[in-house]
């Protein structure tokens, strides 16, 4: 087991369960005070009540493409080549690409109360459309039935190309006239932090609280796709098996 | 082993070799052919996007006081404007359409003759972005109305307590 997967399994079992509970706690915390306990926002009324989820998925869309693009990097790497660097890699991407959709659903929803719309080709909503798209197709050529290595290195370059759009992601609002807010929270132009108390803490909360659940469903993936190359490994050693029987 | 047995083990080692050669030869045109319909169908999505941001969205509006500027280049055309409006301007002169003034720096101003409700959150003192043409050299006629706002979130009644018995002051 330990030659497949990075980790002792065991450790993992208590890593994980102990990740599970964080983020389910964090989520209904979240979800308790976002709903109730803090205040509605002067202009925006009770819509501001998004913030506290929509910021932290595209946090952890950021955070699965970082991984992604450091694994890949590690998997390029000769020194430091592994095939289990290839299936983090993908595991991240997928986690990823499920918390970039969620920030496309949440963010239109928001919007058309608003904004009054619920889409405009604004340059952080088209590059977060872009990033989707990029990270979809790294998805579906890692689907292509191939030489496991040969796939992995495809995967690899194809990852640290579609990490060049997560910085242009990020920078959209700063370097472009754009309809969307500047980040309210580490924000880069001005170093400030423009929110009010009790609503600052949840959506810190809510940061952490996703952050955790990504880490939970990235080990879940993580798990489950080297219980898949186990699995795969055991039908053909099965299989040569077989044929050897039918050889004498 | 017989001359003639040992002929036959032959010919379906060769046979064999000869169909699992074709096996990997018709896989890899099978994998060539996914690559070849994955790269496109995501050649076409990025670059469909590309074309969007590189058109749409690095200039997604023009200023008051760019689109004044400008406005001999602009005639008729639709693009999208952003600017203040000045709360004692609005008016609705009915129930689907408002007229309001927009406001760039530097004083200066453009009428707007907006058809179509506007959103939600409408309202004087705000930034907003229009999608419209100019119909004379002051006027702007718009069909969409977006709501800018700030990246501030203040609690709308921070000096609000609740009293033990559940009653709010």
């Amino acid at each position: 087991m330990s030659s497949v997967t990075l980790f002792p399994m065991s450790k993992v079992d208590r890593i994980q369960r102990a990740l599970g509970f964080v983020a389910l706690i964090g989520l209904l915390a979240t979800v308790g005070f976002g709903l109730v306990w803090t205040p509605p926002d002067q202009f925006m009324g009770n819509l501001v009540r998004l913030i506290y989820i929509h910021p932290p998925l595209a946090w952890v869309g950021f955070i699965a493409y970082g991984m992604n693009f450091l694994t890949s990097l590690a998997y390029l790497w000769p020194r430091t080549r592994d095939l289990r660097w290839d299936q983090l890699a993908g595991a991240s991407a997928e986690v990823g690409v499920l918390f970039t959709g969620l920030v496309l659903v949440t963010g239109s929803i928001w919007g058309r109360p608003a904004w009054g719309t619920w889409w405009t080709w604004d340059p952080l909503l088209t590059t977060t459309a872009l990033l989707f798209v990029l990270y979809l197709g790294y998805l579906a050529l890692r689907r292509v039935p191939d030489d496991p290595k040969l796939r992995a290195r495809r995967s690899a370059i194809a990852a640290l190309i579609a990490f060049i759009d997560v910085p242009v992601v990020y920078f959209a609002v700063l370097w472009w006239k754009s309809l969307h807010q500047a980040p309210t929270v580490l924000n880069p132009l001005t170093h400030k932090t423009y929110i009010h108390g009790s609503m600052a803490w949840t959506l810190l909360l809510g940061f952490v609280a996703f952050t955790a659940t990504y880490a939970w469903m990235l080990m879940i993936r993580y798990r489950l796709g080297a219980d898949e190359q186990q699995a795969r490994v055991a039908d053909v050693v099965l299989a040569l098996h077989e044929r050897q029987e039918e050889g004498r | 082993m017989s001359e003639s047995s040992q002929d036959v083990s032959l010919d379906s080692e060769a046979q064999m070799r000869a169909r699992a050669e074709r096996q990997v030869a018709d896989a890899r045109k099978l994998t060539r052919r996914r690559l070849f319909l994955v790269g496109s169908v995501v050649l076409i999505a990025v670059g469909f996007l590309l074309y969007k941001t590189l058109s749409s969205s690095i200039t997604y509006f023009k200023t008051v006081d760019q689109a004044l500027a400008a406005r001999s280049t602009l005639k008729h055309s639709t693009f999208q404007l952003e600017g203040l409006v000045q709360s004692r301007s609005i008016s609705y002169p009915s129930a689907t359409s408002v007229d309001f003034v927009l406001m760039g720096t530097h004083g200066n101003e453009i009428v707007i003759n907006n058809s179509g409700e506007p959103p939600e959150l409408f309202r004087g003192n705000i930034p907003v972005v229009l999608v419209g043409h100019f119909v004379d050299g002051q006027t702007f006629v718009s069909d969409q109305i977006l709501v800018k706002h700030s990246n501030s979130y203040i609690a709308a009644h921070p000096a609000r307590v609740r009293a033990p018995n559940g009653s709010v002051h």
